[in-house]
Formats: structure tokens, sequence, C-alpha cells
């Protein structure tokens, strides 16, 4: 590479615009070039000078409670105009309440030694799924391609999952790597929706009723949130940062998965 | 979507990045209660449009609506005063405010100062390359995300970003060789 096309590529260097193998081009470039080196280091003095010295403002208390009774106001307006769909709700809301009523007696038997699995088996997740972020890459296959990470799973997992990306709908398919969930070899599918990165765990079918113990609702850990969908007929756990409204659109595009 | 699940989207929305809305709208605005104000507007709007919200880069999408509504609120101000804001002219404004550093020589630049120089020669760049420096290097958007903003091709996104960064380096540099005959 000559200092020419280096010199056009230092920005996006710098902003980690610039993908790997040119990357990689780059940097041997770098190394024996002091010019872009210095280039370089006064990109990276001016970032620091603005973000040490530039105040980002930070918006104050009056306004986020203004934004929030306008809220208020607004939401008040539309649910009076919606009320005529209350009664169906209600007895929607019975039915779920038996269903779920009768799940739960199911369950029961289970609960009580499922609980320190269940557990043991979000730990493992939001575990995962931290180390991932703290890698250099949380992927092992990269690609946005669903018919490349698919066939790569499956070599790897007894089942290979639904895969299909979401580009569209603003969550990206970047990829996807293999983990362990307690025992079991996991797929782990690889999303990007703005800078959250997003795991889908797929697990296993349960061979046992206790190999595989439920979780039937999001849990929160330190600012992340696990929730479950079904993938294709697979149980699959989400696990991300994103706000309570950005999951749920994501948790009904999987769920529409067949 | 259903009306109340799009306005609590917006709501959720609105009020994650209400930071960066206000940082940006503070950047391009100059002052709190402009800021203040076309932030509130934007979530107005951007409430009254959720439904046209068709997927992809919300962040973007909402600080979109953000600077819509100051680029508005500037345009209004602009006529109003039918005096070009003195900040919109770097040239002008360099020649009008005399370098403050030149008073205070025999001060060592501690961090406030520093701020104070940064900070104006930041407000004195022309606004769209200011709003670059400050979605990129502040906000920390991608070069994409920034493009969807703006509502721009990702080229002249990249090309106000280099040339926003030279004429503040620039700015910035004169400063200093400027000073450093008292200064050390």
């Amino acid at each position: 590479m000559d200092c020419k096309t280096a010199n056009d590529l230092l920005p996006l260097y710098f902003d980690g615009e610039l993908d790997r193998t040119t990357s990689r081009e780059f940097e041997t470039h770098l190394d024996a070039c002091v010019d872009c080196r210095a280039a370089l280091i006064e990109l990276d003095a001016l970032r620091q000078a603005l973000r040490e010295h530039a105040p980002r403002y930070s918006a104050p208390e009056t306004l986020r409670a203004r934004i929030q009774k306008t809220a208020a106001t607004m939401t008040a307006g539309t649910s009076s105009r919606r009320r005529p769909s209350r009664g169906l709700a209600l007895a929607a809301s019975w039915v779920l309440a038996f269903a779920a009523g009768g799940a739960m007696m199911t369950l029961w038997n289970h609960a009580s030694s499922s609980v320190d699995e269940s557990s043991q088996l979000s730990r493992d997740l939001f575990a995962s799924h931290w180390r991932a972020l703290a890698a250099t890459s949380p992927i092992d296959v990269v690609s946005t391609d669903q018919h490349t990470v698919k066939p790569w799973f499956a070599g790897k997992v007894a089942t290979a999952p639904v895969v299909q990306d979401f580009s569209d709908q603003g969550y990206a398919l970047i990829g996807g790597r293999i983990d362990y969930a307690g025992n079991e070899r996991v797929p782990v599918l690889v999303y990007r929706h703005g800078k959250h990165l997003i795991d889908v765990f797929v697990l296993p079918q349960a061979i046992k009723p206790d190999t595989m113990p439920v979780i039937d609702k999001p849990i929160q850990s330190q600012g992340y949130v696990l929730d479950v969908v079904m993938l294709g007929g697979q149980r699959a756990a989400i696990v991300s940062d994103m706000g309570s409204a950005e999951l749920e659109r994501f948790r009904g595009l999987l769920s529409a998965l067949r | 979507m259903s009306p109340t699940g799009s306005h609590a989207f917006v709501d959720d929305l609105a009020l994650r990045h209400l930071d960066a809305a206000y940082n940006l709208g503070r950047w391009l605005l100059g002052n709190e209660q402009d800021a203040a104000d076309a932030v509130h507007d934007a979530y107005l709007r951007a409430a009254r449009a959720s439904d046209s919200y068709a997927g992809g880069n919300a962040r973007a999408w909402w600080l979109a609506i953000v600077r819509n509504c100051c680029l508005a609120r500037l345009a209004i101000r602009n006529k109003e005063k039918r005096n070009v804001a003195i900040d919109q002219h770097p040239l002008t404004a360099e020649h009008w405010m005399p370098h403050t550093d030149a008073d205070d020589v025999e001060d060592r630049i501690d961090s406030a100062k520093r701020q104070r120089l940064i900070t104006q020669h930041l407000q004195n760049l022309p606004d769209h390359f200011r709003e670059v420096l400050i979605l990129r290097e502040i906000e920390e958007l991608s070069y994409r995300e920034i493009a969807d903003l703006l509502q721009t091709p990702i080229g002249t996104v990249m090309s106000r970003l280099a040339r926003g960064r030279a004429l503040l380096q620039k700015a910035l540099a004169d400063n200093v060789t400027m000073q450093a005959p008292y200064g050390l």
C-alpha cells in the first residue's frame, strides 16, 4: 500500500470503518511509515481533546420532566379513544390467565428442582454474552448472509437453528458462534441493532425435562435483559442491553419465523 | 403497530437518547432554552409521525427529527435578526473576537481554559462541519448512521468530517503556536 492510498484510508481506519483485511494491510503500511503514524496520532489527539474538553451537554431534568408529562397526556388521549376494545382485552387476559395457570400447575412439580438450574442457565447465558462483548470479536463466523451462517452451524450442532437477517427492520444479522450453556453446545446468532449487540442462544430440545430448565419471564442483570422466545419450534434466549420496546419488536420478528 | 405501542416506542426512544438529542441541539443552537424547546418540538413531531417510522436505525431517525427542529429554529432566528450570526462566519468571528488567550498569557493552560478554547473553536466552525464532528467524536455514531441522519451520501459525511477535523486542528494549532513564546 502506498502513502497516497493509506492517507485516504486513514480516517476510515481511525473511525473503525475499514474491513479487517484492509485494516491489516493498512497496519502493515503504518508500521513502516512515520508520516501516517503522525497523522493518526494527530487525529487521536483531536478526538481526546474533544471528548475531554468539549462539553457533552446533558439534558436538564426539566426537559425530561416536560417530555414525560407530554407523553402522559398523549397516552391518556389515545387510550380513551381505544376504550371499545377493553372488553375484548379483558376476555383475552382471562383466557391467558387460565392457560398460564394450567401451565404453572404442570410446572409446579419441576419448579423446586429447576429453580437453581434455571438461574444457573441464565447466569451462563449472561456470562457468555459479556464474554463475547469483552472479546475482540463476538463472532466466530462473520457474515450478514443467512445462507452462510446456517450451514456453518449445520456441521457443529445437532440441529441447525432457523437463521434470518432482519437488516430491513433494523436488526442486522452479523454472524454466529458456538457457546456452552450448562453441558450443552448451543448455537448463538449475533445481531446488531444500532449500538446494541444482541445474542440469540438457540437452546437445545430437552431430552429429559430436567436437563434444560425453563425460563418463563424476562430476567435482568446489570442492565442486560434476557428474554425467551420460540424460534421455529426451538426455545431461544435473547440477551442484550436493548430497551423493552426494542426488545419486544425483535422478539416479535423472531417469533414470526417458521 | 398499535397507536399506544408506537407511542411507547417513541417515548422510550426519546428518553433514552435525550442527552444525545439535547447535546446536538445545544451545539447547533448555542443556548440551553432553544435546545430544550427544539428537543421538545422534536418529541411531539416524532410522536405524531411514529407510524411513519419504517424500521432502520431508530436513534438516527430520532436525531434526524431533532436536527430538523433545530434547523427550523435557526432559520427563524436568522430571519428575525436580519443579521447573520457572527459565529456563522468563522473568518468574521476571528476578525472581531479578540484572542482571549492573549489577555492572560501568564496563565497556564488549565483545563477550564482549554475547554473554553475548544468550545469556542468548535462553535466557530460552520454548522455542517460542527455537527458531523459532534455526531462522530462525541456521540460516536457510525458513518452510516450520520449519513442516514443528515440524509446525505456517506461520501459527503466523510469529506465534511475530514474538512471539519482539519479546520479544528489548524485553529487549535494556531492558538498553541501563538501562545508558546509567552506561555512557556
